[in-house]
């Protein structure tokens, strides 16, 4: 992978950040001024065989469309789907795997517990691997990592010779107890490297040494399987970008909202996982705080989904995420499906009752009105027949739906359900506004949130046309609806801060533990973290390091991370005492006499991206409504005054029924709401 | 119907406050059967004492069919604003407890000074008292060994605790802290529930809340009896056995007659054993859609109609009938606390007998067995024991007519998760566990071949090893296969294997190890579905490849004959097909494979011989039934295993022979 790329940097005139996200139908495009804070938005119909082609086109459309020269942007962050849609489609490399004799069945069998309770029909988990490629080696160590069978060479080389006779082209490697002492492991890797130089081999602790056979066999099973595409994307984005004379270097977003060079991504694809939606959620928490908004509830909406992410201050972490039925515990921005977006098709079911989803039109072929054959009734038909999107206000009007097989859709419904046609739109409305409810709801519990003191933001295709419907049920107090929703994610790209986890199982009882051991297990993280972010060659100027501790009562079987300050010198009694302060704090008492157990150490290290200055909008010139519609909503019929976005005047107040449209999405403002636009762009909705 | 698109609605807007509430339990709670094992609940009821709101993800999800107008009827008028009620007591409750260690807490909900429905909880709590810690031991033979009895009443009165009544029930448990939080859990989801509740009242206006909850109700009835209607009407029966070898009780025949007409279903259960001697009875009271009995129907449902409305309507076509004084009716008093066994037998006889009507909707039996497997070593630096769980010893499921069994677990019971070796060995330094797999060539030959089961080997370097386990099941006779597939592998536990000292165990209660014996277990496969000789020869040659099936019962199950290089022999595989069509003698494949032991077993044990048996002894007094139904059959055995003939109409001469004997 070339490094040394960024020869150029020297401060000039045109200065601009570039982030980019590759999704499955857009690729989409935000580029900020690094001076003025101006930002500019685009997209590109995505080109899936060869996803850095739409990232060129897009370039020589900004230049063409923008006057922005390739070699002004400074800086280049993108997100991709690439890792996550081989590993969906199961389009990955042939991947052998070694394990403990006596474990090689771990993938097999999972954690056990399967994804749907009471359906005898349930699917069967596929492993990544097939059983025949994963191969035992003799060797085990005990949990205190003491060796039990040494590891031989010949026996390495005989299994991984005999995984390629059968094929495989890339091998993890996953032994028993290698969080506690690596050394089998690191020895295996470097015979295989020695003996098979052509071999892409991953070991579980060089990507993460956590305890859990299964889930960390997972980790290096992924990085393996995934990794060779991965490699070769983006040789040929660097490629691509350096013919377009760019002077930056490739960066790439992860899963836990940061970003890392091209190289790192190359060796650790794992880590870009979940990068898609954690992007998005990045540049929400941007959108938030420029205005001072700390407690925000994200719809991320399209056209196959719902997204929710919660920010409180922080942007929420999650360590059990999953990709279809593939645990991944590497820490992720916390971000939950709760329906199916605007494709979600509309039926009615044996008793005649009203459904919305799970199926969706997805993609391909779409909701009805998109004109390429889809003929059930989807959310985003009835978003037209009710008269909320217009059917050529989307994409500059390149985009131009066909309201006459919307209607053939609905009615077709209408007729089972005994309604009008517009009735029958108003009300796939309302139970879709009741499915998304129904699944929000339940997620703030669990995370004791009362969602009534946070605000909503709304971005994707149709999160600004659904969003104020579901605030409503939900009683929040305000939607904020960026200037550019449709590309947030592209946003969150450029805005990411580097950003890197790292984990040291240790699983010691904490009157076991001393200061001097605690201390060092986050020395030696802190010196993984450095090293990381030195490769990084970030050149950004404010580096920390955040240290938590996952810990337990002895003979709980869940555990609380615990965030800790930075102190000079850890003691296992700061420990104790943090660990019982949080456990009141979430289960509203503790007992200070029940023993502690550490589990894992973590350690999160962050270079901050300094924030570019806030980028006042110039006031628009208050143009006036383009038109009056009739919307069917909430079991009324509304006359709603048309607003292009652009023509909204800043300082003034507009009162629902609105109907606000913009390049990329349409905002419905229903009656009893009012929108506003800030100094910054963002559209505000409040109650009336 | 009043208003469709307002039912839809509201249903999501009723599931939205049962999930919300069992996520507030869920991050309230913080004991293992709560995070581990789901073993906690949140419902909506109506006044009349049915579930119109359960959650589908979260918690114990077969609530729709836990009877609740007995313990209405106990708490009779006396209901106002802020009381909580208590219980977990099966007979006071009749058959909404199932056993002690699930704690039911209830709120009445009034809006506008009116009760409007009511929201209820329980959580299984770590340890209700009793003769053993955490309550529940299979040998436990009356109620009153496994913990403390809380008929219902008030746990706060105007929303005012009732402190005496708390500290009574804290003070006898082993775990009173742990309870307590785990019971504040259940009280946060209460409120919870009442709040929303009266917003959504607010919102919507009482009277369309009360209209909704009967339409919803309604609702899933009609989609229920729509799912019935389609099945032909009859009788169909069945019989399954729980090994309760293991308390001494020899084989428990668990019997039913499941009745068709157009949209009804009826289970009856007549002819299943009297009540036991020990902790396996199921106190159902004979409720109706009693939901210890309904699972394997209610997942029928759910399967043929993935949207159907999750509440109690859909068991309101399901009546039963089952005699007093059987293990799935017992008198009150009955030891209960290992119930769960039981249940799973139910399941299985029910989906066996609904098989000779639907077989294509269907899986063919799974393991049957959700035995948790303990250790404990003595602990050198306390004095005292170290406990810990090692596996939950599951196998895998049955073939199903649209595909393979699961490896290595169940369709039913899949909510159970299992734990790294990892943490394990961690935990316990003194156990090494050697292997952790799936059990090879265990899954029931078929077109859909069953799960396999799983195998699993540890060693011990301690001194005074116990090693406990309920529930083990299904080692005498294997998971049954279905239309013409072949019964899964049975169950093993084998002491020290492949060693001069290796024992053959069976089913194990507990065992008691020393250091260097190793223990190997492994569980049963599910069987298999539809002719194994009609699977696809390249599925065959993949699991041979896979090693999931070996290459032996390819040849002889499936007729599929490999090279030494793993490929397909067309020619050779043709003949073995087709001699083993010619020497299988059926041409329209058997509804049940249920193999060579059961088959023994049922040819002198007929149906009607156990029904006998079972008429029999139904009218004696409690206490004599148990015992004077030991007798006979051993007395049957004795004949029948002699070789003589023990027609149906005899038994009750053969018992009053036996009278004669005892009053002696």
């Amino acid at each position: 992978m070339p490094h040394n790329m960024d020869t150029t940097r020297t401060p000039c005139e045109d200065d601009w950040r570039l982030g980019v996200d590759i999704g499955g139908t857009f690729t989409d495009f935000q580029l900020m001024n690094t001076r003025s804070g101006e930002v500019v938005a685009l997209k590109t119909p995505s080109t899936p065989d060869d996803p850095s082609l739409a990232v060129a086109r897009g370039l020589e459309d900004i230049t063409r469309r923008h006057g922005i020269d390739p070699s002004a942007i400074r800086y280049f962050a993108h997100g991709t789907t690439l890792a996550v849609n081989t590993l969906l489609e199961r389009k990955g490399a042939c991947t052998g795997v070694l394990m403990s004799r006596g474990f090689t069945d771990t993938l097999e069998l999972r954690r056990l517990r399967l994804s749907k309770a009471n359906d005898f029909f349930v699917p069967r988990p596929v492993p990544l691997v097939p059983r025949r490629l994963v191969r035992p080696v003799d060797e085990r160590l005990k949990s205190d990592g003491e060796v039990i069978t040494p590891l031989r060479r010949e026996d390495v080389e005989e299994q991984v010779r005999a995984l390629l006779e059968e094929g495989v082209e890339t091998i993890a490697v996953c032994f028993l107890h290698a969080y506690r002492n690596p050394h089998h492991e690191q020895m295996a890797r470097q015979w295989i490297t020695e003996s098979f130089p052509q071999v892409y081999v991953t070991a579980s602790t060089d990507v993460w040494p956590q305890q859990r056979e299964y889930e960390r066999a997972l980790v290096s099973v992924i990085n393996a399987y995934v990794g060779g595409r991965m490699e070769a994307y983006f040789t040929t984005l660097e490629k691509r970008t350096r013919d377009l004379a760019m002077p930056c270097r490739v960066f790439s977003t992860k899963s836990n909202g940061g970003v890392m060079t091209a190289a790192t991504a190359a060796r650790r694809p794992v880590e870009t996982l979940l990068s898609g939606p954690a992007s998005g959620v990045i540049g929400a928490r941007h959108v938030a705080s420029s205005i001072g908004d700390d407690h925000v509830v994200t719809l991320d909406m399209g056209g196959t989904s719902v997204d929710v992410s919660i920010i409180q201050g922080a942007i929420g972490q999650a360590t059990d995420n999953t990709i279809g039925d593939i645990p991944v515990i590497m820490p992720a921005v916390d971000v939950s499906a709760v329906g199916a977006g605007g494709g979600s098709i509309a039926w009615t079911d044996s008793e005649g009752v009203l459904k919305v989803g799970p199926r969706s039109a997805g993609a391909r072929p779409g909701p009805a009105c998109y004109g390429r054959g889809g003929t059930q009734p989807t959310v985003t038909d009835a978003y037209l027949v009710a008269g909320i999107i217009a059917e050529d206000s989307l994409l500059d009007g390149t985009m131009v739906l066909e309201p006459a097989l919307a209607d053939a859709a609905i009615d077709r419904l209408a007729a089972v359900i005994g309604r009008t046609r517009s009735e029958t739109a108003d009300a796939i409305l309302q139970v879709t506004t009741a499915n998304i409810y129904a699944q929000l709801l339940p997620l703030t519990a669990r995370r004791g949130i009362d969602t009534t003191g946070f605000s909503m933001l709304a971005y994707g295709a149709a999160g600004p046309t659904q969003a104020f419907m579901l605030a409503r049920e939900l009683d929040m107090r305000r939607i904020i609806v960026p200037p550019a929703p449709g590309t947030l994610c592209a946003l969150g790209c450029l805005v990411a801060d580097f950003r890197a986890d790292f984990v040291q199982s240790v699983w010691r009882d904490l009157d076991t533990l001393s200061d001097q051991d605690l201390g060092d297990t986050y020395a030696g993280l802190e010196t993984r973290a450095r090293a990381w972010m030195e490769e990084q060659d970030a050149g950004v100027a404010d580096v920390h390091v955040l240290r938590s501790a996952d810990l337990c009562h002895i003979g709980q079987s869940y555990e609380i991370n615990v965030p800790f300050p930075d102190v000079a010198s850890l003691s296992t009694e700061d420990l104790n005492r943090w660990f019982l302060e949080r456990y009141q704090k979430v289960y509203g008492y503790h007992d200070p006499h029940a023993p502690v157990r550490m589990l894992e150490a973590r350690l999160q290290i962050v270079g901050v991206t300094p924030s570019p200055p806030v980028f006042s909008r110039p006031a628009g010139d208050g143009g006036r409504a383009r038109g009056v519609r009739r919307v069917h909503e909430a079991g009324d019929v509304v006359e709603a005054h048309v607003w292009r976005r652009e023509d909204l005047r800043q300082g003034e107040t507009y009162p629902g029924p609105l109907v606000i449209e913009q390049y990329d999405t349409t905002t419905w403002v229903p009656p009893g709401f009012v929108a506003a636009i800030d100094d910054f762009g963002n559209l505000i909705g409040e109650r009336a | 119907m009043d208003d469709p698109v307002r039912l839809e609605i509201l249903l999501n807007r009723f599931q939205a406050i049962v999930d919300e509430m069992a996520g507030v339990i869920s991050r309230t709670a913080h004991t293992v059967f709560v995070k581990e094992t789901q073993d906690y609940g949140s419902v909506l009821v109506s006044r009349s004492g049915e579930v119109f709101a359960a959650p589908r993800r979260y918690g114990v999800l077969m609530m729709i069919g836990m009877p609740m107008a007995g313990a209405l009827e106990r708490i009779g008028d006396d209901v106002g604003e802020g009381d909580i009620f208590i219980s977990n007591d099966p007979d006071a409750t009749r058959g909404m407890a199932t056993h002690l260690s699930d704690v039911y807490l209830w709120a009445p909900i009034h809006v506008d000074g009116a009760l409007l429905c009511w929201a209820w909880t329980f959580i299984h709590v770590s340890d209700i008292g009793g003769r053993v810690p955490g309550s529940i031991a299979p040998s436990s033979h009356e109620i009153i060994q496994e913990g403390l009895r809380i008929p219902p009443q008030k746990l706060y009165r105007g929303g005012v605790i009732n402190q005496p009544l708390l500290d009574m029930i804290l003070a006898n448990c082993r775990t009173p802290e742990g309870n307590w939080g785990d019971m504040k859990a259940c009280l946060a989801g209460l409120a919870t529930a009442e709040r929303r509740v009266r917003q959504l009242a607010g919102h919507y206006g009482r009277e369309v809340i009360d209209i909704t909850i009967d339409e919803a109700l309604n609702y899933a009835e009609a989609q229920a009896r729509r799912v019935i209607a389609h099945v032909p009407d009859g009788s169909y029966r069945y019989t399954d056995y729980i090994e309760a070898d293991m308390v001494g009780l020899g084989l428990v025949r668990i019997h039913v007659t499941l009745t068709v007409a157009g949209d009804d279903m009826l289970l009856d259960f007549t002819g299943t054993a009297p009540q036991v001697r020990a902790a396996l009875n199921i106190p159902t009271y004979n409720q109706d859609g009693h939901w210890m009995l309904i699972t394997g129907l209610v997942n029928w449902m759910c399967t043929q109609a993935p949207a159907i409305a999750y509440n109690a309507g859909l068991v309101r076509p399901l009546r039963v009938t089952i005699p007093k004084g059987t293990i799935l009716n017992p008198e009150p008093g009955a030891a209960c606390g290992a119930r769960y066994s039981t249940s799973h037998k139910v399941c299985d006889v029910t989906v066996g007998a609904l098989a000779q009507a639907v077989p294509m909707e269907l899986p063919a039996t799974d393991s049957g067995q959700g035995s948790i497997l303990l250790v404990s070593v003595p602990d050198l630096e306390t004095g005292g024991t170290k406990v810990s769980v090692i596996q939950p010893i599951v196998g895998g499921s049955g073939g199903r007519p649209v595909a393979d069994g699961v490896d290595g677990t169940m369709v039913i019971l899949n909510f159970l998760k299992n734990i790294p070796t990892e943490i394990f060995e961690n935990e316990m330094p003194e156990i090494l566990i050697r292997h952790y797999g799936l059990r090879e060539d265990s899954g029931g030959p078929g077109r859909y071949r069953g799960g396999t089961g799983i195998e699993i080997e540890i060693e011990t370097s301690s001194h005074y090893t116990s090693i406990t386990s309920r529930c083990m099941e299904r080692y005498v006779f294997g998971p049954p296969g279905r239309l013409g597939g072949h019964m899964g592998a049975t169950g093993y536990t084998r002491l020290n294997p492949g060693t001069p000292l290796e024992r053959d165990l069976g089913k194990i209660d507990v065992l008691e190890l020393g250091p260097g014996d190793v223990l190997r277990i492994g569980t049963q496969g599910g069987g298999g579905f539809g002719d194994p000789l009609e699977r696809p020869e390249a599925n065959v040659a993949v699991d041979v490849m896979n090693g999931v099936v070996h290459r032996t019962s390819a040849e002889c199950h499936y007729g599929v004959v490999l090279g030494d290089d793993g490929v397909i022999n067309a020619a050779a595989t043709s003949d073995r097909r087709q001699a083993i069509r010619a020497q299988r003698g059926w041409q329209d494949p058997p509804l049940y494979g249920f193999g060579e032991a059961r088959e023994t077993w049922s040819a002198l044990w007929t149906d009607d011989l156990e029904d006998a048996i079972s008429e029999a002894t139904q009218g004696l007094p409690l206490q004599l039934r148990q015992f004077v139904h030991q007798q006979l059959i051993e007395e049957i055995r004795k004949r029948l295993e002699g070789g003589e003939a023990v027609p149906p109409a005899c038994v009750l001469d053969l018992l009053a022979t036996l009278d004669v004997r005892w009053r002696r």
